[in-house]
């Protein structure tokens, strides 16, 4: 158990590593990109692609991390009007299921990766290779689909409250202070 | 709604009884409704129907839906779709001596000699066409959208040092910054949904295109001259999925065969006639108006005289194969006699 | 086809699934069915397109930039500032937020960095001075409406091009329309602030908004830079977005020093997570294009209701129906690189003028990214106020209403769009 804890720790860190680094990092491509043209006549070709690899690693990697903190987005009209028992219910169902679909997602993206890998295409202006970008669609999938199972254990475990991710109990449950507190990480 | 119907045809089943066999095929360009490309693959396909008394049926499919040039790519080596049109530029970064076309003062000066250069030339319809090959994709010809023209804003863009601490816009790939670099000038890489703004504002000061592109895209608008330089072709390939082109039967092959060849001469007709019409649009429209420059055969050397040294970086840099097929092909050129 | 994608996404979404699930889900499964030939990793390359266009860097920078104002002293002191003049007004925030999304708009060109950068900050004011949270909500998406139709709009640029419009006509054209949306929304604020008697504040003094103003000149360089860059060529409009960071970053981090420099990482995740919640839709809104087009779903659809010959009118009501409920899953500027052309040719022959088309176009792409049940602006509000589906389309009604209505005035009169041509 203990073991399992460090490495949801390490995990944990390494995402949220990942998440600001990349969204500093395209900060410090695009405005490097504007100065560096409007000072010095040089626009660095490989700014645009290094800022577009970060979004891709940030949107994919954040996958487990939003999960974690119950923030991806859905259309809870009807689930926000349903009776506690009604919500567990789901909670539990909807984390497996989507545990279930971001594991096949995981193979098939890993399917694409091994195929560009093999046509050894590189990007346009760093001529890497392109395979190290698309990595991380199915690492982040897998990822993902790790933190449904947790999610759906946590609700299966702990009987008294609904969880929407496994630091974030179901807003319906809570008063309005909670949720504004959480607004601002 | 409507049902499962529409998903019929899948790479060239036989999907109705009757006399005999029908094809539904499906033909991408990395162009819309009304340019070069998708007017070519419109052709094309109507061909094919007559032709085969109705038993082919292609799907013609415009630039958006299917994701990016890059995209499409890969659709048509995992035969998502049978047939493309697709740039050279596109797969530079898989098939490297691709980037061949993206090389200044190669091809004549003359869109219809550079046209006959491309209907003949074995370093492109033999060597580079193995090259493609290695990746299921057979490139079954190669033709001109028109010859690549600069435009410009506060400088005219007529000699060598007119590109000095000029901002001007382009793709990312070494070898086009290469390019530019050897007129001096400050090439900008800036991603094409900005360009229009960018040029408005000044931001950049240049782009190129050939002139139907820049009359479709409204660069002229904002834009103050524009440089007849042919300095490149826009050169579009016609694509088949190389696994299903030779599973065709032999008649069917034949006439996908025939209706390339025939295109040659069509599309050929059909980019003059657009790039004309765009010209005098350009030329007549008071409301922004832009002065239209030809280059002087002088000119003309000088630049080409800047561009040479960018050949030996494609040698080096970008062929895996020593550029031997960009030394055959200034062969054939340079027989073909310019 | 349509069937199966329409079912497997309305049961998976009542249910109350993570959005992106059906959105990736439903585009597999109806290649399971309908293709199976074909290779299901086509989806995957879609996934990375999706979020691969350059000017949707936009986003997470203005929601970085909008992070550091609101969790230091720049926005608060801008909306004091703002506060000292207009806060005795009925109204008077309501309109100002509702003016300030359309300038902000106008220039990111972009709907959802304005609901960010513009939301964030008035979203906490309008809620302290009484607003209630869905009305607040509602005001900014809807407001954020008008980045599309007011120039520089990339939304425009694209349908010039596709349809070979020109683009300069198109931008002139978008000026009514947006003007007209705007007044309406500020009518209406003055008008709900009155029926909702939302207090307000005491006139300042002369003495009190030099002295807010004088707090406030710094901040006041964000509108500056931002529009000053822009408009001088200076910068993109992207590259704006990352100017409003540095920007943010100067006051914040090396002046005020209200932000240290180790809380940039912590803020930053915040940033990185609400881009991640918003863009995996983004890249399963691709995906499900990619499946839509490939099946030529849109052409079977719109011949069958076009028919032959249709009339004006006709053509632009379905041009209406069919961008407000594209833009429902899909980028607006997705939905129209691909609708325009099925919808262009018809129109042509109807005898619409180009440049109203696209007018049309852009307004509905622009209303559909705001409105319920689905829109880009509303999951982008639901994530970076992280509040509920429910609570952020509380409010919309009125301004569906307001929209629609103007929908069907450009509808009727194409001198809106084409008297300033
Ligand atoms: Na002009
Ligand atoms: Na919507």
């Amino acid at each position: 158990m203990k073991a399992l804890k460090l490495l949801d720790n390490a995990i944990v860190k390494i995402e949220e590593f990942i998440l600001s680094y990349a969204v500093i990092i395209i900060a410090v491509m695009v405005v490097g990109k504007a100065l560096s043209r409007a000072i010095f006549s040089y626009t660095p070709p490989f700014a645009d692609e290094v800022s577009q690899i970060a979004i891709v690693i940030a949107t994919f990697m954040g996958i487990s991390y939003a999960a974690r903190k119950g923030r991806h987005i859905s259309m809870s009209a009807f689930y926000d009007l349903a009776p506690f028992k009604l919500r567990k219910a789901l909670a539990i169902l909807i984390s497996l299921v989507t545990a279930v679909i971001l594991f096949v997602l995981t193979y098939y993206s890993a399917l694409y990766v091994q195929n560009v890998y093999q046509d050894g295409t590189v990007t346009s202006a760093l001529q890497m290779p392109k395979y190290y970008l698309y990595l991380f669609i199915p690492i982040g999938f897998f990822l993902g689909g790790v933190q449904f199972l947790r999610n759906m254990w946590i609700n299966i475990r702990d009987r008294e409250a609904v969880y929407i991710g496994t630091d974030a109990k179901d807003y319906n449950d809570q008063d309005k202070k909670d949720i504004m507190e959480e607004t601002h990480l | 709604a409507c049902g499962g119907d529409s998903g019929n045809g899948d790479s060239g089943e036989s999907a109705d009884g009757g006399d005999g066999q029908s094809y539904n095929w499906r033909f991408v360009t990395e162009e819309v409704d009304g340019q070069v490309q998708y007017e070519y693959a419109e052709e094309f396909a109507k061909r094919m129907k007559e032709k085969s008394d109705g038993a082919v049926n292609i799907d013609v499919y415009e630039f958006g839906g299917l994701g990016s040039e890059t995209d499409q790519v890969e659709q048509l080596q995992n035969g998502a779709v049978e047939l493309a049109v697709m740039s050279p530029g596109f797969t530079g970064n898989m098939v490297k001596e691709g980037q061949i076309f993206a090389l200044h003062f190669l091809f004549p000066d003359d869109v219809e000699k550079t046209q006959e250069i491309l209907n003949t030339s074995e370093a492109l319809n033999t060597d580079l066409r193995e090259r493609y090959e290695e990746y299921s994709i057979s490139p079954l010809s190669y033709w001109t959208e028109g010859a690549m023209q600069w435009t410009s804003s506060g400088t005219a863009l007529e000699e060598p040092s007119d590109f000095q601490n000029f901002k001007m816009r382009t793709q990312t790939s070494p070898l086009i910054l290469e390019s530019y670099k050897a007129y001096d000038a400050d090439p900008t890489p800036m991603s094409w949904s900005e360009l229009y703004t960018a040029l408005d504002r000044g931001t950049v000061e240049g782009q190129e295109n050939p002139i139907f592109f820049i009359g479709d895209a409204s660069f002229y608008e904002v834009q103050d001259y524009m440089t007849v330089s042919n300095h490149n072709n826009y050169v579009a390939m016609t694509t088949v999925n190389t696994e299903w082109y030779e599973g065709l039967n032999d008649d069917m092959k034949a006439m996908v065969d025939e209706t390339v060849e025939e295109m040659q001469e069509w599309v050929f007709e059909e980019q003059k006639s657009q790039n004309e019409e765009w010209l005098e649009t350009i030329k007549n429209d008071e409301e922004n108006p832009t002065e239209v420059i030809e280059l002087t055969k002088e000119q003309r050397e000088m630049f080409k005289d800047k561009a040479m040294p960018v050949r030996d970086f494609y040698r080096e840099n970008v062929s895996t194969v020593d550029g031997e097929i960009l030394d055959k092909l200034q062969e054939e050129i340079s027989s073909a006699g310019e | 086809m349509v069937a199966t994608l329409l079912t497997i996404m309305v049961v998976l979404l009542l249910l109350n699934f993570p959005m992106m699930i059906p959105l990736m889900i439903a585009p597999l499964i109806v290649m399971f069915i309908y293709f199976p030939n074909l290779d299901p990793m086509i989806l995957m390359q879609q996934f990375s397109t999706g979020i691969e266009p350059y000017v949707l860097l936009a986003v997470p920078l203005f929601i970085f930039a909008a992070d550091i104002m609101t969790t230091g002293k720049t926005s608060n002191r801008l909306l004091d500032f703002i506060g000292s003049f207009i806060g005795h007004i009925r109204g008077g925030y309501a309109v100002t937020t509702a003016a300030a999304c359309t300038l902000f708009g106008a220039i990111s060109g972009s709907t959802q960095a304005t609901v960010v950068a513009i939301g964030k900050p008035m979203r906490e004011r309008l809620l302290k001075i009484g607003y209630k949270d869905p009305t607040a909500m509602a005001l900014i998406i809807n407001s954020s409406d008008v980045a599309l139709l007011v120039p520089p709009s990339i939304g425009m640029i694209i349908y010039g091009l596709v349809s070979g419009t020109s683009v300069g006509d198109l931008f002139i054209a978008g000026i009514i329309p947006g003007i007209i949306v705007f007044l309406s929304f500020a009518i209406y604020s003055v008008i709900y602030a009155k029926m909702a008697d939302i207090p307000l504040a005491n006139k300042a003094s002369w003495k009190e908004r030099i002295e807010l103003t004088r707090k406030a000149l710094l901040p006041l360089g964000f509108p500056i830079i931002i529009i000053g860059g822009i408009y001088s060529g200076l910068f993109s409009p992207t590259e704006a977005a990352g100017m409003s960071v540095l920007y943010a970053f100067i006051l914040e981090v090396l002046i005020y020093r209200s932000i240290h420099l180790k809380e940039l990482p912590r803020i930053a995740r915040s940033t990185g997570l609400v881009t991640s919640a918003v863009f995996v839709l983004v890249a399963g809104g691709q995906a499900f294009t990619w499946v839509i087009s490939f099946a030529r779903i849109p052409q079977m659809i719109s011949e069958t209701v076009l028919g032959t010959d249709p009339s004006a009118v006709y053509v632009l009501l379905m041009v209406t129906i069919f961008f407000f409920v594209g833009c429902m899953f899909v980028d607006p500027i997705v939905v129209i690189l691909v609708l325009t052309p099925i919808f262009y040719p018809a129109a042509m022959d109807a005898g619409i003028d180009p440049v109203h088309l696209g007018v049309v176009i852009t307004f509905q792409a622009a209303l559909g990214s705001a409105t319920p049940p689905f829109g880009v602006d509303i999951f982008t509000a639901s994530a970076v106020f992280n509040k509920p589906y429910l609570e952020v389309i509380k409010g919309t009604p009125p301004y569906i209403i307001m929209m629609v209505a103007i929908s069907i005035l450009l509808i009727f009169f194409e001198q809106l769009s084409l008297i300033l041509l």
